[in-house]
């Protein structure tokens, strides 16, 4: 088995080799038409890209290399060394050897010695001539041993992973089909064949997911220049630990959470952490501590960002809530502390009492929130005041299947994932009451707000919702209660009809816009049925409510 | 008569250059025969299921599994309005899957469509006032007119898809 270190060898090779090949061809532009400036661009960014990762990997002497041509590059754009006489000559040369310690690299030999070449490249830098005899003797010796080599690597674009995951997700849906079939005919021969067509789409299926986990590292090494920016930004003193890059995870998740993670790292740094002052009084160490941790736990992937900060002020976010009128203030006395800190995910709400460039600008968790639900993940807090503040993200390791509860509304299946189902119930409507125009129900001691889920989905315009009566109500009504943000609603419904896994499917343009929906996903049956965003469902009753 | 012809060797008919080809799916919305360009066209099938979606124009038939993409399925004769009154579309229609500038869009039509092919010089641009007024895009990509009579509307769908113009619709405003 393949260790980390060797995987992150290979991806290294595979992209300085490729730096390698572009930077050869950019060079033989630059050779032909000395001012092409595309060219040049690219070959300061192929330097840079590859001195950092260089640097990143530990090998000091070719991101050295790579930084002296960088710099040298950065001359020739600002025009003010020109691309021609010696100078190409030891550009020539330096990329060579760029070439032979990538090669060195993969194959696990010493770096070949690069000192003349770096006294040279320093010389040009200065404007100084450059000592030719030294780079010519190994350049010669090099011509007749040059080989040419392809990567042990494939780059592939993530949407074409995306769409074999969408085929494999059908797959899946029609084996279950046949599996059903095979069960119902009931014949030895197909029955067998349709258990290894089982087990065979399933490794099919195991395998394309496991293509495209990468490692959490890929996003957590963006941070610390991050967080070295806001932290001199804020003038304060930060020490960031990270831990768990390994740790395997969906590309496209890591996508969508890029920014809700940037936005608890910078509110760690900026609201978490105190100035050393402050820290000091406090009796703290003066450098801040933030720490970001990526872990497994079981299915999930954890992400964690802890600060060792001021903590959450549960009273003020408790102030700040009746304030702006999100609870009451008997309401609000009663609630718990986990239950006041979720109102740090409502939209707009943000504790900032100075508005900084870096963040506080009513840009709130709200952002963290959204990205989470899009994913079905959730969003975890703990603080102790004074001690110090954990965000974890708790993702899904792939884009996979999800549990989900399919009603029924005017003949149409609508799949709600159970992450957002609290309960079933039915109820007589005796055990329904019209308040403030909005039908109620209680449930646990709690007044829980009925909608049917028809006039939420189908009511048009922007218009609060008609008062509710319960004039057209026979019989028992089915309520699905969901469950967001600690606010339970009770949806209206035809019938309920099963629970089962499903495979959900983005909505492509142009319907991608509307967010009520989470998705679609193909039923046994090959019916298309929609995947409510309870979250989005949730945000509609309280902007609609009469 | 060799000779005479060596002798005064006539300059050759200007070579006829082969005329440039398009090759159009034709279809009937309304009263007229309207084309797309087959390079636009993904697929022609006969139309899947359709899920109604809410939030959406009614034009805007729904969406349907087309080998596992999930596709909104668009009625232009609603859209442009050309339904003529007490016609409404047969209970087995066919779906002109096109691609979009970066989507898949299925149009429902009403019979089979049809391939056809002519020389792109019989392609008239649209005159202006044939244009939607309330759109700036210019979908119409010109008229043919054919030889034995009748005329065919080409559409750019890269036009008449971009998602402001398919959604034109409360969009966002259903939940913000």
């Amino acid at each position: 088995m393949k260790t980390r270190d060797q995987e992150y060898r290979e991806l290294f090779m595979a992209e300085a080799l490729e730096y390698y090949d572009s930077m050869s061809r950019h060079l033989s532009e630059l050779e032909n038409n000395p001012n092409a400036g595309p060219a040049l661009n690219e070959l300061f960014r192929l330097m840079h890209n590859l001195k950092a990762n260089a640097r990143a990997m530990g090998f000091t002497d070719l991101g050295e290399v790579a930084h002296h041509l960088e710099t040298l590059f950065g001359l020739i754009r600002d025009k003010e060394r020109t691309f021609s006489g010696v100078l190409i000559r030891v550009v020539f040369a330096g990329v060579d050897a760029l070439g032979n310690m990538i090669r060195a690299v993969g194959a696990n030999q010493p770096m070949p010695e690069v000192s003349g070449l770096l006294d040279n490249l320093d010389r040009l830098v200065r404007g100084e001539a450059p000592l030719l005899e030294e780079i010519e003797a190994p350049e010669t010796e090099e011509e007749s041993n040059r080989k040419m080599e392809l990567s042990d690597l494939v780059y592939i674009q993530v949407k074409k992973l995306d769409n074999l995951l969408n085929l494999v997700g059908e797959l899946v849906i029609d084996r279950d089909r046949i599996m059903t079939l095979a069960q119902e005919i009931d014949n030895p021969a197909l029955l067998a064949t349709a258990q290894h067509l089982f087990r065979i789409s399933d490794d099919l299926q195991y395998s394309v997911m496991d293509a495209r986990l990468v490692g959490v590292g890929v996003l957590l090494n963006k941070f610390p220049r991050v967080v070295r920016d806001v932290a001199s930004a804020e003038d304060k003193q930060v020490e960031l630990t990270m831990s768990g890059q390994d740790v395997q995870i969906d590309r496209n998740i890591l996508q969508i959470i890029t920014d809700a993670l940037l936005h608890l790292v910078r509110n760690a740094v900026s609201h978490g952490l105190e100035t050393t002052e402050q820290r000091l009084q406090a009796g703290k160490p003066a450098v801040g501590q933030l720490t970001l941790s990526a872990l497994t736990e079981r299915d999930d992937v954890l992400i964690q960002v802890r600060d060792d900060g001021r903590g959450i002020n549960t009273e003020a976010v408790r102030r700040k809530a009746i304030e702006r009128g999100l609870t009451t203030a008997k309401a609000a006395a009663a609630l718990p502390e986990q239950a006041i800190w979720s109102f740090l995910f409502e939209p707009g709400f943000s504790m900032a009492d100075k508005v900084t460039d870096i963040s506080g600008r009513g840009v709130g968790l709200d952002v963290v929130k959204l990205a989470l639900d899009s994913l079905g993940g959730q969003l975890r807090v703990e603080s102790q005041l004074g001690k110090g503040t954990t965000f974890t993200l708790v993702l899904p390791t792939s884009i996979a299947v999800k549990g989900a509860l399919l009603v029924e509304v005017d003949e149409r299946p609508y799949a709600v994932p159970l992450l957002h189902t609290d309960t079933v119930l039915a109820l007589h409507p005796g055990q329904i009451s019209v308040v403030g125009g909005v039908l109620v129900t209680h449930f646990h001691e709690e007044a829980v707000p009925l909608v049917p889920l028809r006039q939420l989905l189908y009511e048009e315009g922007d218009e609060p919702l008609p008062f509710a009566t319960k004039t057209d109500m026979n019989g028992p009504q089915h309520v699905l209660v969901v469950n967001y943000n600690n606010r339970r609603l009770g949806l209206l419904v035809d019938r309920f009809m099963r629970q089962q896994n499903i495979v959900i499917k983005p909505l492509s343009k142009p319907l991608d816009t509307i967010d009520l929906f989470g998705g679609v996903t193909l039923l046994g049956s090959g019916q298309v049925c929609l995947v409510l965003d309870v979250p989005a469902l949730t945000r509609l009753f309280l902007n609609k409510r009469p | 008569m060799a000779e005479i012809e060596l002798a005064s060797p006539t300059p050759k008919a200007e070579r006829i250059k082969p005329a440039e080809l398009v090759q159009l799916i034709v279809f009937r919305l309304g009263d007229e025969d309207y084309g797309i360009r087959i390079e636009q066209v993904k697929e022609v099938t006969v139309t899947p299921e359709v899920a109604r979606m809410p939030k959406t124009p009614p034009f805007i038939k729904g969406i349907a599994n087309l080998r596992g993409d999930i596709i909104a399925i668009i009625d232009l004769e609603e859209r442009f309005r050309l339904r003529p009154a007490g016609r409404p579309l047969p209970e087995r229609s066919y779906t002109v899957a096109v691609e979009a500038a970066d989507y898949t869009l299925g149009l429902m039509v009403r019979d089979v469509p049809r391939p056809f092919t002519l020389p792109l010089s019989q392609i008239e641009p649209a005159p202006e006032f044939v244009q939607d007024s309330s759109t700036r895009d210019k979908y119409l990509e010109g008229i043919a007119k054919l030889p034995e009579g009748g005329i065919i509307i080409v559409l750019d769908m890269r036009k008449v898809l971009t998602p402001s113009e398919v959604m034109r619709l409360p969009g966002k405003g259903a939940s913000s």
